[in-house]
């Protein structure tokens, strides 16, 4: 049963690891800006020179 | 092509209707050569792929925006407000640009560098409209980078705020304070479980993990929980109770009543309760803080202005900053720009647009010698002005500074915290007599029937429905085109009982004109003769006539414009004149205010003159009675006379006319003192005094990148005639909240009964603080949608 002790150890500590990447993100502005990201996204191609229909 | 051709054709690039005669160029339609150009430019650059992202998603170059001249951007005052950092000779900079729209406008912005090698790497933030971009500034000033950016319709919006300096929207902390408040409170559940379940405490797993809860309950008392700790303290000190003393309370009793329970070994404590709490509360405040954040209610008279005009010195043109103007100086103006002292016109003919100032569109001429005062924008040639008084002692600043130094609308109290009032008081009397009834019957109860009540009686879903009501309504509102500051102006919005317009601008369309002909009736061929030569002219008036008059144009020749007077010229064989009436040959009888007449002289005979006035804009007069039908309605102008069209629609009401700034604040004070409650709809800066003295100032705007004077919501043009259902919309949110607040007590009612008989477990603690808050939020969006829902098919 002792096992359990070790096991919640290490989940609280991924848990902390996450709780940490969270408030990283929110401090480098992942936040800031949900719209202009989810669109980049999409425009990476480059486009077609001149041929537009 | 054909002239006559009846079917709509819209412009490739900016999706406007296109007029009769439009631009074809690369089998495609444009509106005006400026979209020409984007396109071509674009075409050139292969970025055409901008068309095929959204459909027609073109900024069409709009004068109204101030813009001012490019070489400007290279003075170091202006570079320094822009430029993040410079380092050999590679520049960031952040710019406003307000015209960004759509997922094309992203693409394109983030291409410069296809468009100007110079650019390294631009970088747009939609939210903030903001436009960050690093380029080789020895190869390209800033001057060139701001050109290229206006050729394609994007031209930043230059004012004295410093770019992104005032960051608005959700504080940063807030979601650090949720994530932490989510990481606690998951743990805290997830450890309490043997507890849930009753588990043997064998291998001793509840009480190594009782530890573990309690050393999680540490940053949600010290950490999550200090915003309402300072909040109740502000409370406290200032001798008003608010919402969040009894939050407070419940946080305090709740922590010292389960770390009691722990170390004295009575039972698990309310940890995951607590944890619970925090969680959802400040889902609350984040769900509060939600604004757009690209819209900017405050604003300083300094952000309607340039910060540096061209001052003249003999032959040298110099820039100078507005601020270090003295009397006498001598400026110059071009086209579009802003006269940003009062001055008077030394060379050049003045055609002064006010619509920054009373939102009254038609220029005004002025000629040499003639005052024009700050705000107005020279439509036309450049003009040469001498500063009549600096910066600091114009009228317009005056204005401004009297409007800020104001007595300040009325107060109005929330709901909420006459609510926490009662409620508080009622909380502490409850657990006073319960303190007293245990007392007598068994003293060791005293201490956990009392924290008992304080836990349950912690208003977590009355602080939640308030939050998310009014939330709610701001999101519904704003995709309909109101935008309001913040959740307290739906309260105020319900409580109005008084709704005051302003006339020009706001009740009449900017752009959209009415133009009626008085004279000898003409003929189609006299209107493609009269169209032909209005084209010529730069005149505004001459581009509204061109706008309204729908007949085929043809070539004009000897074309001669006399400033001041007029335009001439042969068309068809006749000789023709627009302009004034000495121009014309006609007399001018007596003039009506707010209407502008251009005479028409053909064949050498004055055959009358067209009327030019502003147009109401469509719908109004429907939703003005509408809204008579529950509350007062008034009408404050600076003009003379109002359009009988409107005059019919405010029949009965208040019509104030030849109302200066001051005059529009002090009626609306003097309604105030009568005990109204007062919503005011305005636009131009004339309004500003007494929109700020309003309980509910809106301010009204064409485009997104206008300037607006302070406010509590900015509304689109377009949806002015919605305002009834904004206001009935608002009225139901707060009745919502009412109700909401209604089923809250019921749940604290049942818990403090349970409490107080001294039944409380920390299980169904457990249970009923999340159920809720969780039933509140559910019920309030649930009735905030069919609110809106309901009152848009009425």
């Amino acid at each position: 049963m002792s096992i359990i002790f070790v096991l919640i150890t290490v989940s609280t500590l991924v848990a902390g690891v996450f709780l940490a990447a969270f408030i990283w993100a929110v401090r480098k502005g992942q936040f800031d800006d949900d719209r202009s990201p989810a669109v980049r996204i999409l425009h990476d191609s480059l486009p077609t020179r001149n041929e537009h229909p | 092509m054909d002239p006559r051709t009846l079917t709509t054709v819209t412009c490739y690039h900016c999706g406007d209707t296109c007029a009769e005669e439009h631009r074809t160029h690369d089998g495609k339609d444009f509106c005006c050569h400026g979209c020409e150009v984007v396109y071509d430019l674009l075409n050139e650059a292969g970025l055409c792929d901008y068309y095929d992202l959204e459909r027609q998603p073109g900024v069409k170059r709009d004068a109204s925006v101030d813009e001012q001249r490019a070489d400007l951007f290279d003075i170091e005052e202006v570079r320094s407000r822009l430029v993040d950092f410079s380092e050999q000779g590679i520049t960031r900079v952040r710019f406003n640009v307000p015209q960004m729209h759509c997922s094309s406008c992203i693409w394109l912005l983030e291409n410069l560098h296809r468009i100007e090698p110079s650019v390294i790497r631009s970088r747009v933030s939609f939210a903030d409209k903001e436009l960050s971009i690093t380029f080789r500034e020895e190869k390209l000033p800033l001057s060139g980078l701001v050109r290229l950016l206006r050729r394609i319709g994007y031209g930043p919006q230059l004012t004295n705020a410093r770019a992104g300096s005032r960051r608005t929207g959700v504080p940063y902390m807030l979601y650090i304070r949720l994530g932490v408040a989510g990481f606690v409170f998951g743990n805290t559940m997830l450890l309490s479980f043997p507890e849930y379940l009753g588990a043997d405490d064998e291998a001793g797993l509840r009480s190594g993990f009782q530890w573990l809860i309690v050393l999680f309950s540490f940053p949600v008392v010290f950490f999550l929980s200090t915003d309402f700790f300072r909040s109740a303290w502000a409370g406290i000190r200032s001798r008003t109770v608010n919402i969040d003393i009894p939050i407070a309370l419940g946080i305090v009793a709740l922590w010292s009543r389960s770390l009691w329970d722990v170390f004295t070994g009575h039972g698990p404590g309310y940890f995951d309760s607590l944890a619970g709490l925090l969680f959802f509360l400040l889902i609350g405040r984040w769900y509060q803080a939600y604004t757009y954040r690209a819209l900017r209610f405050d604003r300083d008279l300094e952000d309607f202005l340039p910060l540096v005009v061209i001052r003249k010195r003999g032959q040298v043109e110099e820039p100078i900053k507005v601020g270090h103007l003295q009397t006498g100086d001598h400026i110059l103006i071009r086209d579009q720009e802003l006269v940003p002292v009062d001055a008077i016109l030394r060379e050049g003919t003045a055609h002064i647009d006010n619509s920054f100032i009373t939102g009254e569109p038609l220029a005004v001429r002025k000629n040499v010698g003639d005052t024009i005062k700050a705000g107005g924008r020279q439509r036309g040639a450049a003009i040469e002005l001498e500063v009549l008084r600096p910066f600091a002692e114009s009228r317009l600043k005056q204005l401004w500074a009297e409007q800020a130094a104001g007595e300040g609308r009325p107060p109005m109290p929330r709901m909420i915290d006459a609510l926490a009032r009662r409620f508080t008081l009622a909380v502490l009397l409850i657990s006073a007599g319960a303190a007293l009834y245990w007392w007598g019957h068994d003293s060791s109860q005293v201490w956990p029937v009392v924290t008992a009540v304080l836990i349950v009686a912690c208003p977590c879903a009355l602080a939640l429905s308030m939050p998310f009501a009014y939330g709610h309504t701001i999101r519904l509102m704003g995709r309909r085109g109101l935008f309001l500051r913040d959740a307290e102006v739906v309260e105020r919005m319900a409580q109005v009982d008084t709704v005051v317009f302003d006339k020009t601008g706001t009740l009449t369309a900017r752009e959209a004109h009415e133009m009626r002909w008085v004279g000898t009736a003409l003929s189609g061929q006299d209107r493609t003769v009269l169209r032909s030569l209005a084209r010529n002219s730069l005149h505004p008036l001459s581009a509204v006539l061109y706008k309204e008059l729908k007949d085929p144009v043809l070539d004009a020749m000897n074309v001669e414009e006399q400033a001041g007077a007029g335009i001439m010229g042969v068309v068809d064989g006749r000789p023709v004149r627009l302009g004034s009436a000495a121009f014309c040959g006609g007399t001018e009888r007596s003039r009506v205010a707010g209407e502008a007449r251009v005479h028409v002289a053909m064949d050498g005979v004055h055959r009358g003159h067209f009327a030019i006035a502003k147009r109401p804009r469509t719908g109004m007069a429907g939703a003005i009675a509408h809204l008579r039908g529950k509350l007062r309605v008034a009408l404050l102008t600076g003009d003379a006379r109002v359009d009988p069209e409107l005059l019919a629609a405010f029949d009965g009401a208040t019509v104030r006319t030849e109302c200066g700034p001051t005059d529009k604040s002090r009626s609306v004070r003097e309604d105030q003192a009568r005990g109204h409650r007062v919503l005011m709809v305005g636009d131009g800066l004339n309004d500003a005094g007494a929109l700020a003295q309003s309980d509910v100032g809106i301010t009204i705007t064409e485009t997104s990148a206008a300037l607006t004077p302070a406010s509590d919501a900015i509304m689109d043009a377009g949806a002015l005639q919605q305002l009834p259902h904004f206001l009935h919309l608002a009225r139901k949110a707060r009745r919502i909240v009412v109700a909401s607040l209604c089923i809250s007590l019921c749940y604290n009612i049942v818990g403090v009964s349970v409490a107080a008989a001294g039944h409380m477990t920390p299980l169904i603690a457990a249970i009923l603080m999340p159920l809720s808050s969780v039933s509140v939020v559910g019920f309030v969006t649930l009735a905030t949608w069919i609110a809106d829902r309901g009152s848009r098919t009425k």
